[in-house]
């Protein structure tokens, strides 16, 4: 078999000592930059991309897969650590993450991401190499109605990331989703709640929202404790490893978050952040242990994280079988591939297999050499915890602050950090969930704007919605899911309700 | 750990020229997209060939470039040293959104390179031609539904131009725009609208393959090595170029702008440019001085009267 | 960080914070409604136009602002711990400080006040300290990510002053 023999040649070149070393400076690299709060993957690649152009076109490659795996791992390390995602894909991650974290449990949440991170990409990456075709002729078939379908589950799901009250998580959701509203429609040209601002004509940028609400908003609400708080919070209680039990919780979660982020990682208009999302929600309602949900569930960190990585490797499907870059980190990516002579496209793997399997072979090491490098460093990441506060949230505030600058050094920029730093630190005063604000801005647009394409492409007849089978099935299980723990909660909470239907007439 | 991290650092501190600064060109969008590109190749070409000693490339996205455009108007007034990248994408963002800032207040020094656009179908569509789509699109132009870029983009403004070649109202044609050609070359490839517009560079991979069939091209002229007929020959009189500029500060004295232009000009005829223009697959559509400006004049009064057609303009 | 969540008791006044929040979620409604109006409705070929779906969210705020407004008068809302003041002033002051001066004073000394005054709100009184040191770390910082990875971090005459 043809395929085997390439992929065989492509992992031969790529396990020279050199290109080892490569892929470990690469995949070193690529934490390092990505770790720090407020620079997420895509920023990371695009600013270490250059570094590989000193180097000759394959070790180039190699450093370039490991620099863009560690880019897309550092995230997850202090969103455990600190609560302060710098990325949508990672905000999930935070929050079980960071529970655990602070119940001194930050080691093994670290090592079932980074696990979970390495199964998922393993796996994704031999699904690159070999289902790539299939499942992009799946991607292709979701047109408008079918991601409207799946948007709509999508946001179902949020209502798992609510905290315990529907209230507060519904206003946190409506707010990302009055946000989300600001700028120039799409689909007409324009400007809506921008107020003759410029600055607002393009929306708000979800990692400025992200940065703000988390890292910034956290920092303003640990300040505001006090001495109140514990001074320093205990880093490591038990084994800063993974315990039997850890690992019995794990692996189920690893392979479903695999298999739901890869294939929505694929397609045209997923993103990484929605197959988070999804495998959040697919833990909670699986898991043998609910009451742990909102208080450090380790499913809820080995889940999200494998979807995050499977969905990375899944971006890679579009962008070398149809040369379309689906996230702002491929988008950077197609800049590099071209700068090795590889035109993403259909006649790709035809044209130019030796490249192709190159990289792929390239992706399978350098996924290998992030664990490698991180499973040792997780003691020393733990540490980072025992730093004292004040350098510690300077430093975050620093970072959080030099992320944004370096996207879009404009004063506009910082004015909305501070606002919405204020906002996530009132939010979190009074109770409100942070995650569905940020939720609501991404899903917000894509749900709005799928919906009226579809219903453009019909000219505006609406049963196109539900007449596609992978729609209705779609709409089917969000159906299920909304309804089934409603009829579950009112069952308990029955008492609550009927309090407030007494209190309405 | 650190060691490496060090070690690469150092590796590329050594490797960095380090002259003071000569020219500073602003790309009005994010990195990765086509301004971003012109500019960073402008810079790559200008330090390789000596023009300049050291360029600095910084991104101000937002807004179809008009808030790239805005604060290089204000903040660069006089300076000789700094330099805009721009295109026909601007021309339609400035109508649309009412920017105040227009390119009347930069100071255009030319046009470097351009793209054509192409109509395409699914390689499995009914429709084999352009007299096909136009005859459907006479026939109901609801129907015929059009992927493409953005709102008012230069994409939007061709379908406009198109329909009423076609003599069909400009506002009934039914344009789904996309954020980026990325996702409007899926939903054409997936076969969920009828026809696709956008650069030819988006679709030439696909059209090589053979999944989607090329109908036309929306240049003067056929494009070397492509088979597909122009618009023109099929009927439509439309001729959409979608061109990228470089300008510079407003409030330059004649000899501070012949100088600019004069490294522009050298900058265009460099090999090292032409060899960036072959592996990029853009187009050399170098035109300077009078004649660039009376383009750029007929170009904005054009899209003013085709975006007011389409209903996006008041 | 999780608050005891208390049942409701009658004899609790109404929550004039949480009252304020359904005030605040109201004007989010009301804002949106305003700014959409004027909005012209083409819908084109879909039902749905440009101006649906945000009424449809102010509409959902306006419901959310009056359930608050119940929940407030039920005094439904968890019990808030006291919040130092003087910390958060510190930060936000940082903030603004780095915002303001980022233009003029560059990267490193905008970014080096943000710091200090941040390490000031979590107690490091010594500005004399933390300021310098902040600075020294973020002009390195500037060195690593403008020079040597290209990123555009403002300049200012620290920066200039060695490069």
């Amino acid at each position: 078999m043809a395929t085997f023999d390439f992929l065989l040649q492509g992992l031969l070149v790529a396990a020279q000592p050199m290109n080892l070393l490569y892929a470990l400076i690469g995949v070193t690299l690529g934490t390092a930059v990505g770790v720090l709060p407020g620079i997420g993957p895509a920023l990371t690649v695009a600013l270490l991309l250059p570094v590989t152009y000193r180097l000759d076109p394959g070790g180039s490659l190699i450093m370039f897969a490991g620099i863009y795996y560690g880019g897309m791992y550092g995230g997850s390390t202090t969103s455990i650590l600190l609560n302060t995602p710098g990325e949508s894909a990672s905000i999930v991650t935070a929050l079980e993450g960071n529970k655990m974290a602070r119940a001194g449990r930050g080691g093994p949440a670290l090592a079932t991401a980074a696990i979970g991170s390495f199964v998922a990409g393993l796996i994704a990456t031999l699904g690159l190499a070999f289902i790539a075709p299939y499942i992009v002729k799946l991607a292709l078939v979701f047109g408008p109605r079918e991601y409207f379908a799946l948007m709509v589950l999508a946001f179902v799901t949020v209502s798992s990331a609510f905290g315990d009250s529907t209230l507060r998580g519904l206003t946190s959701l409506f707010v990302g989703l009055a946000l989300s509203v600001v700028g120039i429609d799409q689909l007409t040209g324009q400007a809506r709640l921008s107020f003759g601002v410029p600055e607002l004509l393009d929306g708000i940028e979800v990692t400025t929202l992200a940065v703000a609400m988390f890292a910034i908003g956290e920092t303003l609400f640990i300040a505001a404790q006090g001495d109140k708080g514990p001074d320093k919070v205990e880093a490591v209680r038990g084994s800063v490893w993974m315990s039997a039990n850890d690992w019995a919780r794990s692996w189920k979660p690893w392979l479903r978050g695999t298999i739901i982020g890869f294939p929505i990682g694929a397609m045209p208009a997923g993103g990484a952040e929605i197959g988070t999302f999804l495998s959040y929600a697919a833990e909670k309602r699986l898991t043998k242990h609910p009451e742990e949900f909102g208080n450090g569930a380790i499913e809820g960190v080995a889940g999200p994280e494998a979807a995050n990585n499977a969905s990375a490797a899944g971006t890679l499907v579009p962008l070398l079988t149809l040369g379309l870059p689906t996230t702002a980190t491929a988008a950077i990516m197609l800049a590099g591939f071209q700068q090795y002579g590889l035109q993403p496209g259909p006649l790709l793997f035809a044209t130019n297999p030796q490249l192709v399997w190159g990289l792929i072979a390239s992706l399978l090491i350098a996924n290998f050499m992030l664990l490698v490098l991180n499973l040792p460093l997780i003691g020393l990441w733990v540490k980072l915890l025992t730093i004292p506060k004040p350098w510690l949230y300077a430093g975050i505030l620093l970072f959080a602050t030099l992320g944004t600058i370096g996207a879009n050094p404009s004063v506009y920029e910082l004015g909305m950090l501070l606002a919405f730093g204020l906002l996530g630190y009132a939010m979190r005063v009074f109770g409100y969930p942070i995650a569905p604000v940020v939720v609501g801005l991404i899903l917000g647009p894509l749900a709005e704007q799928q919906l009226r394409r579809a219903l453009a492409i019909s000219q505006g007849d609406y049963s196109v919605l539900f007449t596609s089978p992978i729609a209705a099935v779609l709409l089917v299980i969000a159906a299920a899911a909304l309804i089934v723990p409603l009829i579950l909660r009112a069952r308990g909470r029955g008492e609550v309700l009927s309090q407030l239907a007494a209190n309405e007439d | 750990m650190k060691h490496f991290f060090l070690a690469t650092i150092l590796a590329g501190a050594m490797s960095l020229p380090a002259f003071a600064a000569d020219y500073t060109i602003i790309a009005p969008a994010n990195p990765g997209g086509g301004w971003d590109q012109t500019a960073r190749s402008l810079q790559t070409v200008m330090q390789q060939e000596g023009i300049s000693s050291n360029v600095q490339v910084q991104n101000v996205p937002g807004a179809g470039g008009t808030i790239g455009l805005a604060q290089f108007a204000s903040q660069q007034k006089g300076n000789a040293n700094a330099l805009i990248v721009g295109g026909y994408v601007m021309v339609g963002a400035i109508l649309t959104n009412k920017s105040p800032v227009t390119l009347k207040d930069v100071t255009p020094i030319a046009r470097l390179t351009g793209e054509y656009e192409a109509v395409v179908v699914p390689a499995a569509s009914d429709i084999k031609t352009m007299a096909d789509l136009v005859e459907a699109l006479k026939k109901d132009p609801g129907a015929v539904s059009w992927a493409g870029g953005s709102a008012g983009g230069t994409d939007h403004i061709a379908v406009g131009l198109i329909a009423k070649a076609a003599g069909v109202d400009p506002t009934k044609i039914n344009y789904i725009a996309y954020s980026g050609g990325g996702e409007a070359l899926a939903a054409i490839l997936g076969s969920q609208v009828t026809a696709g517009v956008s650069g030819y560079g988006e679709f030439e991979s696909q059209v090589k393959a053979g999944t989607l069939r090329l109908l036309a091209v929306s240049g003067p002229e056929r494009i070397a090595g492509v088979d597909a007929p122009t618009l023109k020959e099929s009927g439509l009189d439309v001729v959409v170029e979608n061109w990228r500029m470089v300008a510079a500060a407003p409030g330059l004295s004649d000899e501070q702008k012949a100088a600019v232009s004069a490294d522009i000009e050298k900058l265009a005829k460099s090999a090292g440019w032409q060899e960036v223009l072959k592996t990029k697959g853009w187009q050399d559509s170098y035109l300077a001085g009078d004649a660039f400006n009376a383009q750029l004049e007929k170009d904005v009064a054009a899209t003013e009267g085709v975006l007011k057609d389409i209903g996006l303009v008041k | 960080m999780t608050k005891g969540h208390h049942p409701s008791t009658a004899t609790r006044r109404p929550d004039r914070a949480a009252l304020f929040i359904a005030v605040v979620l109201g004007a989010i409604a009301g804002l949106i409604f305003w700014d959409v109006s004027r909005l012209a409705g083409a819908a084109g070929y879909s039902q749905v136009g440009p101006t649906t779906v945000p009424y449809a969210i102010a509409c959902c705020l306006l419901a959310l602002a009056i359930w608050t407004g119940f929940e407030a008068f039920r005094g439904d809302f968890p019990e808030r711990e006291r919040q130092e003041v003087a910390p958060v002033i510190w930060i936000v002051g940082g903030l603004a400080a780095q915002m303001l001066l980022l233009k003029v004073a560059g990267f490193s000394i905008a970014t080096g006040i943000l710091f200090a005054l941040t390490a000031r709100g979590f107690g490091k009184r010594k500005l004399w300290f933390s300021l310098p040191v902040g600075i020294v770390l973020c002009f390195v910082v500037w060195v690593i990510f403008a020079k040597l990875l290209q990123l555009s971090l403002p300049a200012g005459p620290l920066e200039r002053l060695f490069f």
